[in-house]
């Protein structure tokens, strides 16, 4: 216990450091607070927009969290079905690879107009197609990456095809999709936020951050963008603790 | 052993051959004939790519031949597969890492369906064996490479399969593991009268553990000579200490000069003379 401690005094400390040589700054250089405002006024502003903010900070965070579920269940099922096909992963691959290569929000005003632009169907979309792609990679890798001897031991075993899956490739594969997870929840955030930029309701981060600075209320702006960067590490951290819960991710997959 | 007794393992007249028909084309495996009988200790023993392992493969029905049949205990090797007929065990430990030790040997009866209480009180009666009643809960990367390889031992043998394959399972060991592993792999086979079929790359190994020693020559993969071993008589302790006493006799020097003298042979390419050709012949 002591030493958790003793390991969260370093960040701390460069935290406060940080923020402290930010306000002197500002101060000290007489910087235009529209171009950087200082922490205390960015503090000040979350205080008074805390109604509009928590809200949403909420909205935008269900969307990314939704959307996080959806992309992580078509993931890794999805995996499971390709590598379960051996047919279907090479002629499937070279699509997923073009795919991933697309930048994903390029396509948010596609959505719009799929899924209607004031929907957050179009948003939700965004960050299923932002997550989805690395939990189904990493997924797929954890799934084929079994070590030979240990098929070859399920063989002489006469375990079946179901039961190499459920005992052997399952299990090998959690810590790769708990690594990709751990990766997939922040992206879930910047993609929703990305896409709220778009379009979909207004009552989100991504329209607040917009709107706020089209009106030169950037300590407001930036107020909402501290609410989204907690709301990323919320998730982030989430994830991580779920990746320590299983023991042997420690020596298993990648860290 | 008397005739009519059905061996343990019979290869007749097998080859393998990968990719056949193509232009990397490999002839692992060349007109090979052995026979185990029950009870024996046998070890293949050549330079590497002479197919010693696919041989092990083959036996255990995770490779079939391209010509010839194995019979393992009067069965078809598939249906010796099929009625878990063998225990196996490889140079990698192969532990499953979410299993603890306990639960890693009772994998085999799981999949065989035993009940819970039965695995239970077989795994426990197997960490006994290879001397680890206080690992049952450990994770198997919190335990030694030799720690693991015995856990994999006791997981081959969970099910008291009568043949054991075993594929430089100590290959990966120092030294002093080594022995120790090969004298504690002595006392169990001793214990369990288990048919044991070893592939290694060590002559002292080779010669130290085995009744008997196959020499093959690579490409293709040919049985070159068979060596009778005998050391001697058996030492009567369970103290795997004692047991290295055996490694310093007269018989053992003996016994390795002629298991490296047919080895040299294979790389002078002319043909073996140690041995008794008379159990390769088919």
């Amino acid at each position: 216990m002591g030493e958790r401690m003793n390991g969260l005094i370093p960040p701390v400390v460069f935290g406060v450091a940080f923020l402290a040589v930010w306000e002197l700054a500002v101060v000290g250089f007489g910087i235009q607070e529209f171009l950087l405002p200082k922490p205390s006024s960015i503090l000040e502003a979350i205080g008074a927009d805390w109604s509009v903010l928590s809200e949403a900070a909420i909205q935008t965070g269900i969307i990314a969290v939704s959307g996080l579920v959806i992309g992580v269940v078509i993931g890794a099922l999805l995996a499971l079905l390709v590598t379960r096909f051996g047919r279907i992963g090479e002629a499937a691959t070279p699509l997923a690879v073009a795919l991933n290569a697309t930048p994903i929000v390029a396509l948010a005003p596609i959505f719009n107009a799929w899924f209607g632009i004031t929907s957050f169907r179009s948003n939700q979309a965004v960050v299923v197609a932002v997550v989805f792609f690395p939990v189904f990679i990493n997924t797929a890798r954890g799934l084929l990456e079994v070590h030979p001897d240990q098929l070859e031991l399920m063989r002489s075993y006469a375990a079946g095809e179901w039961s190499i899956l459920r005992r052997v490739k399952i299990p090998n594969a959690l810590p790769f999709f708990l690594t990709s997870l751990r990766l997939a929840a922040p992206l879930s955030v910047i993609a929703a936020i990305v896409a709220e930029y778009f379009g979909g309701p207004q009552n989100r981060l991504g329209p607040v951050i917009t709107q706020n600075a089209s009106v030169a209320r950037y300590d407001s702006a930036w107020a909402a963008i501290v609410m989204a960067s907690i709301l990323g590490l919320v998730l982030f951290w989430l994830a991580a603790a779920l990746e320590r819960l299983v023991p042997w991710t420690q020596t298993g997959g990648e860290g | 052993m008397m005739g009519e007794v059905t061996p343990a393992v019979t290869v007749d007249g097998v080859d393998m051959v990968f990719n056949a028909g193509s232009e990397n084309e490999v002839v692992a495996l060349r007109e090979i004939d052995v026979t185990v009988q029950r009870g024996e200790f046998v070890s293949l023993i050549g330079p590497s790519g002479c197919g010693k392992s696919t041989m092990l493969r083959v036996i255990g029905d995770l490779l079939q031949p391209t010509a010839g049949s194995v019979e393992v205990f009067g069965q078809a090797a598939s249906s010796a597969r099929q009625n878990r007929s063998y225990g196996m065990a490889f140079q990698s430990a192969g532990l499953f890492d979410w299993r603890k030790v306990a639960a890693n040997i009772e994998l085999p009866l799981e999949i065989g369906g035993w009940s819970k209480p039965d695995r239970e009180a077989r795994s426990r009666e197997m960490l006994k064996l290879v001397r680890l009643e206080d690992f049952a809960d450990h994770y198997p990367w919190q335990l030694s490479g030799g720690m693991q390889q015995r856990v994999a031992i006791a997981r081959a043998l969970s099910f008291q399969p009568d043949l054991l394959l075993m594929d430089e399972p100590f290959g990966a060991l120092d030294e002093m593991t080594r022995e120790y592993m090969q004298s504690e792999l002595l006392r169990i086979y001793s214990e369990l009268g288990t048919t044991v079929i070893f592939v290694t790359h060590s002559i002292p190994e080779a010669v130290y553990l085995s009744n008997r020693v196959v020499v093959l020559s690579p490409r293709p993969g040919r049985i070159h000579a068979v060596v009778d071993i005998d050391l001697g008589p058996p030492v009567e302790s369970t103290d795997s200490a004692k047991a290295d006493e055996i490694r310093e006799r007269e018989s053992f020097f003996e016994m390795t000069t002629q298991v490296r003298a047919a080895l040299r042979s294979v790389e002078a390419g002319t043909p073996g003379r140690a041995g008794s050709p008379g159990v390769a012949d088919g």
